[in-house]
């Protein structure tokens, strides 16, 4: 008896031997992301990056200072093909300390002040907290390239079903900071880019960089609040698709329209989704199918008088669901 | 709770609120009892019919070895109390006579006044619906692009959108 238990044992042992150093390379691919995450956060650099989606491409320069523990970020949008308006030679700005962000906009002859919620930001685009992205997606080591001069490793962040997209992720070899990212759909296309170009440590102290480039020439003001967090509203999804969780409820004030929109956003740890609903107007057609710009899919069906819109840079596939999945009061009414 | 569990069968209940009317499900009793009749009953309805074959042969069998109940028939019994008997119970019949005939008019009534509250109200609703629908990509919602991109957890598509988006704001 004792020699079989020990065998067993020792099988066991064996098996689990083979399945550690099989799920080897994903740890390591796990903790350079983890490495990845903190990095973009904690480390002081500079450098010019270039985003691309489908035809627009835009140039950003970045200067990021973690000042004892208070992150400060300054993006200056240096060009924008989509920019057609010929009156706005005033390049964007966007501020960001710890979780606030302020954007400095140029509309019209004005200049307007936006204030946004934390946001996760090239190159921070990736969440400290990995578990929600590793329940939907496996990491694979890649090659090595080089990304504005630095070494990178490659990452390929696979998912599971076909509720998302992939992400290929070019992290420092010896930072860890992700210098590159792109979108690829599952024939591995890539439908969306985002990489530096120009990259280095910025050394110095001096925080005289953190503050925007006023023009006294313009009027400079600030932004209606357009939307109220964290309501509570009768409409639930019931099935969201795997992995998206619920992350914000807000009530949406749309220029023009009457009636606040409901927005919803999902998100599955790196790729979300936002469901919008509002009461259909009168004399307004109503809109619905399916499109898709870029990564960007949007899908629309009326619901009893109400109009549904699901936007977001995830595949076809969870939009439609989530437009299905939406009901009504039902739920709320019972729990009363 | 029945409600609720109704619910969740249809897909109309939050999924991760619903924990309670699982773990009751699982003790058994009579929630189990209705999550199997109310599977039954979808199961039935949409044709998924797991019923046997000789179902309608046991079914008139069944009906056959019923007992048969004998109800006196309550408004021919008034009517032959009607001549027989004089005074103050005749009376009474009288009126249960006029009432029971009353009551056939205005069922009558309000079935017709149902009918037409129903057609006025689909009359209401079809003009509210005139307008036909339309495809999504005749016209891009802007502005719930921007409000998606100004809410994500991730702003990648942030620098671009934006810009193209403020120039479609009004002025």
């Amino acid at each position: 008896m004792k020699p079989a238990v020990s065998a067993l044992f020792l099988s066991f042992t064996l098996f689990l031997s083979f399945i550690s150093s099989a799920s080897y390379a994903a740890d390591d691919a796990w903790l350079l992301l983890q490495k990845s995450a903190y990095a973009a956060r904690e480390l002081n650099y500079q450098g010019v990056f270039v985003y691309q989606n489908g035809k627009q491409t835009s140039s950003v320069q970045i200067t990021h200072m973690n000042n004892a523990g208070q992150e400060m970020t300054r993006n200056v949008v240096l060009d924008n093909s989509a920019h057609t308006n010929t009156q706005s030679n005033q390049p964007r700005e966007v501020f960001s300390q710890g979780s606030d962000i302020v954007i400095m906009r140029q509309q019209n002859q004005k200049m307007v002040i936006e204030k946004r919620r934390g946001q996760n930001l090239f190159p921070a685009m990736l969440p400290t907290d990995l578990r929600a992205i590793k329940f939907s997606y496996n990491a694979q080591l890649g090659a090595k390239e080089y990304i504005a001069g630095r070494e990178a490793q490659i990452i390929d962040l696979v998912p599971n079903d076909a509720f998302r997209y992939g992400y290929k992720i070019w992290a420092d070899t010896e930072y860890g900071l992700l210098l590159k990212m792109t979108l690829v759909d599952n024939k591995n296309q890539t439908l969306e880019q985002i990489a530096f170009n120009q990259l280095s440590t910025l050394n110095s102290q001096d925080v005289n960089w953190f503050q925007p480039k006023i023009d006294v020439k313009k009027n400079y003001v600030m932004e209606d609040k357009t939307a109220v967090n964290h309501v509570d509203s009768d409409w639930i999804v019931a099935e969201l698709p795997a992995g998206y969780v619920k992350v914000d409820h807000r009530a949406l004030a749309v220029p023009g329209k009457t009636a606040p929109v409901d927005q919803m956003i999902f998100s599955d740890g790196i790729g979300s989704v936002s469901l919008f609903i509002e009461p259909l107007i009168k004399g307004v057609r109503p809109k619905m199918g399916h499109m898709s710009i870029g990564s960007t899919n949007i899908c629309a069906r009326v619901l009893d008088g109400y109009q549904i819109t699901v936007v977001g840079e995830v595949p076809s596939l969870p939009c439609l669901q989530i437009a299905k999945a939406v009901s009504f009061r039902k739920q709320a009414a019972l729990n009363k | 709770m029945k409600d609720q569990l109704s619910a969740l069968i249809d897909g109309e209940f939050d999924i991760n609120s619903a924990e309670h009317l699982i773990a009751s499900v699982k003790t058994g009793g009579e929630l189990k009892q209705c999550w199997m009749h109310y599977h039954l009953i979808g199961d039935v309805m949409r044709g998924e019919s797991h019923m046997r074959q000789d179902f309608s042969a046991r079914l008139m069998i069944d009906l056959e070895n019923e007992p048969i109940i004998f109800r006196p028939n309550a408004s021919a019994n008034i009517t032959s109390n009607e001549g027989a008997s004089i005074g103050a119970p005749s009376r009474l019949s009288f009126l249960q006579t006029q009432y029971a005939k009353n009551s056939k008019v205005w069922s009558v009534a309000a079935s017709v006044a149902a009918v037409m509250f129903v057609g006025v109200m689909v009359l209401q609703f079809n003009q509210s619906e005139e307008l036909a629908p339309m495809e999504i990509a005749q016209s891009v919602p802007m502005e719930y692009l921007q409000a998606h991109q100004a809410a994500a957890p991730n702003g990648t598509a942030y620098y671009i959108q934006n810009a193209s988006f403020s120039e479609q704001q009004p002025k």
